[in-house]
């Protein structure tokens, strides 16, 4: 098959794909023809591997939080999608500065030992 | 490539389990998430088992080729170089995609059973095979979602895939239940589809069911209707490895012993 | 399981006597060697301690506190550590006292034998002037004083008497991860890398009851790093830090 084909597929499929992302990720509207139940499903299915491993990541966040933390990151999450070829690290790290500047978290901090110490 | 050779049973190594992985008695291979390790820096217990002669197989989680975009060459790069630090001979990553848009999934998500998708797929997976020192296994998904307008069934798609590119096979039999469970997939059809020749080895993990969905977490115990698959599985070709994975709430040493064992009776019942 | 020990009249748990032997690190460390031996935690090879699955709870106080602490993978080091420090430990500590066993240790000051001179000279001077020996008694009372005392009483040493590592639980309470018995590393017994056991502080292992200064303390100055240099990776992967899991029932 020739390269202008492929290059076609290519975008037609770039935009489907966007577009259910965009609707899993970031609030976007549903796309035609897939079932509004397993959207739903699958969008908290993302956002809690997602929490988890930014929980995982960043003990001490989620520690200072406490109960607050999951409400706060899927605030965060829908807010500020994944961008493609960041770091989940930096996941991590752009979710404490978004608390920091809403004022839910304190100033600047030693992660582990005050996770640990503050027990 | 006349064929894999013959793996065994084995684990997915991780950092978290590693004196574990070590010290089970049964394991024959392991398999490393290749993004997570970086070359000239391998850790200590993955050198360790290699010095005893495990094999050592690189799994990919983000070549994303079933993806919109080109596949990115720096990753297939990074899992080719993880190929040869562990001198392996195979790789694998998921027929899914995981960026599009501008953003990332953090997932394996289902691309659609469509020909468009299945043309880039092929072209993705052609450009990766040129790029990579050893042979590419790809593998089925758990999808929580069904695509619309799908031409192909799941098997027929994945036939079409290894007929195209002459691409191995790696079937995660905990996906392929999932998929029943959640989108209605047929295992028995699904077996009957695909170029069983072509079978690098199995996947088997543990996951829960949650109201009507199943959800393959790989941090709960594998079901027995998991191994049945793997016995369906079983009964049509001898595969030549099945390795269990588990990723969180890590049980004891003794319970993923027990996993390793169940497995191991569902393939030699068949062995005879 | 571990069993608490008899020696003579005095029961102690293991842990008691990993803290007569070598105080709250020591007994920290049996904490730890008693989850290790019950499956009920496991150590990586970056030292990264994390419980096991379903496997049950701890059986002392302590044990309980360590493990509520390891929502997340911690470093062994700073398990002991923090186990050390904490007020479950002082609890321990509170009932040991009460039994007589340790007490208020006083440090022994380092011109204790001054006292002791002038006193022996008063005390000669005593010889022509009785009433010198007032200031004598003094003297030497301040040098019994500044000898200082060990914190394990006579009764806690007596109580430790006889008291031999039978399992390896109690071979951690009486020598430490880091100690040697038999030609052996302790650490060995649990198949824990020395790397690993090396994240202990080393002040819980030295000090016997028979260097005079009795068991030693950790104090927040012997930490180790908090990350070990493979520990703290997140995996740059899309599905960062885990596999191909999915992400749980959405909850």
């Amino acid at each position: 098959m020739n390269e202008n084909e492929v290059l076609a597929a290519r975008e037609r499929l770039a935009a489907r794909q966007a577009e259910l992302l965009n609707a899993l990720l970031a609030n976007g509207p549903a796309p035609a023809g897939f079932d509004e139940q397993r959207l739903a499903v699958e969008r908290r299915a993302l956002l809690s591997k997602r929490r988890g491993i930014v929980r995982m990541l960043g003990p001490a966040v989620a520690d200072e939080l406490g109960e607050r933390f999951r409400p706060l990151f899927d605030a965060y999450a829908v807010e500020h999608p994944r961008r493609a070829g960041s770091r989940a690290r930096e996941d991590a790290a752009s979710f404490a500065e978004w608390c920091r500047a809403a004022g839910e978290l304190s100033a600047k901090r030693k992660a582990r030992w005050k996770f640990w110490q503050s027990n | 490539m006349a064929g894999i050779e013959d793996l065994g049973v084995g684990i997915g190594w991780r950092p978290e389990i590693d004196l574990t992985v070590e010290r089970l008695p049964g394991v024959d291979f392991v398999e490393v998430v290749a993004e997570n390790l970086h070359i000239g820096h391998l850790p200590e217990s993955v050198a360790l088992l290699l010095e005893r002669g495990v094999p050592v197989l690189p799994h990919a989680v983000s070549l994303s080729l079933g993806g919109a975009d080109e596949v990115d060459l720096h990753r297939v790069e990074h899992l080719g170089a993880v190929a040869e630090a562990v001198g392996a001979p195979m790789v694998s990553d998921h027929v899914c995609f995981v960026r599009a848009g501008g953003l990332d999934s953090g997932h394996l998500m289902p691309v659609p059973r469509t020909r468009d998708a299945l043309d880039v797929l092929v072209a993705n997976v052609k450009l990766a095979q040129a790029n990579l020192p050893v042979p590419l296994a790809l593998e089925n998904v758990a999808a929580l979602l069904e695509w619309p307008d799908g031409e192909l069934s799941e098997g027929q798609f994945l036939a079409e895939l290894v007929e195209r590119t002459d691409c191995w096979l790696l079937v995660d039999v905990a996906n392929l239940y999932a998929n029943a469970r959640n989108i209605g997939t047929d295992p028995e059809r699904f077996l009957d589809e695909i170029p069983l020749e072509r079978l690098a080895y199995v996947h088997v993990a543990g996951g829960e069911q949650h109201g009507d969905i199943y959800h393959d977490t790989h941090a709960h115990a594998v079901l027995p209707e998991v191994l049945e698959v793997l016995d369906e599985l079983c009964s049509r070709v001898s595969p030549p490895g099945v390795l269990l994975e588990r990723d969180d709430n890590y049980p004891s040493d003794a319970e993923i012993e027990a996993e390793l064992a169940a497995i191991r009776a569902v393939v030699d019942k068949h062995r005879g | 399981m571990v069993t608490p020990t008899t020696s003579r009249a005095t029961v102690l748990s293991p842990e008691e006597i990993g803290f007569l032997t070598a105080g709250p690190g020591r007994a920290a460390e049996t904490a730890l060697a008693r989850l290790l031996d019950a499956g009920v935690v496991r150590v990586a090879r970056d030292g990264r301690v994390s419980p096991v699955h379903q496997s049950g709870g701890g059986v002392t106080v302590v044990e309980t506190r360590m493990l509520g602490r390891l929502t997340k993978p911690v470093q062994f080091g700073q398990v002991v550590q923090a186990s050390a420090n904490s007020l479950e430990m002082r609890v321990l500590q509170q009932g040991l006292r009460e039994r007589k066993l340790i007490r208020n240790p006083r440090p022994r000051m380092r011109l204790w034998w001054i006292f002791l001179v002038i006193g022996s000279f008063l005390g000669l001077a005593a010889l022509t002037e009785p009433t010198l020996l007032v200031g004598t008694a003094a003297l030497f009372g301040a040098s019994w004083w500044s000898f200082g005392a060990r914190p394990v009483t006579r009764a806690g040493r007596a109580a430790l008497e006889g008291v031999t590592g039978d399992d390896r639980v109690l071979t951690v309470a009486l020598h430490g991860f880091r100690g040697r018995v038999g030609g052996r590393n302790v650490g060995d017994l649990f198949e824990l890398p020395q790397s690993v056991v090396n994240t202990v502080p080393r002040k819980n292992r030295k000090r016997t009851d028979n260097d005079g200064a009795g068991y030693g303390s950790c104090g927040s100055g012997c930490g180790s790093s908090s990350c070990g240099s493979s520990g703290c990776s997140s995996g740059s992967s899309s599905c960062g830090g885990g596999g191909c899991g999915g992400g749980g029932g959405g909850d």
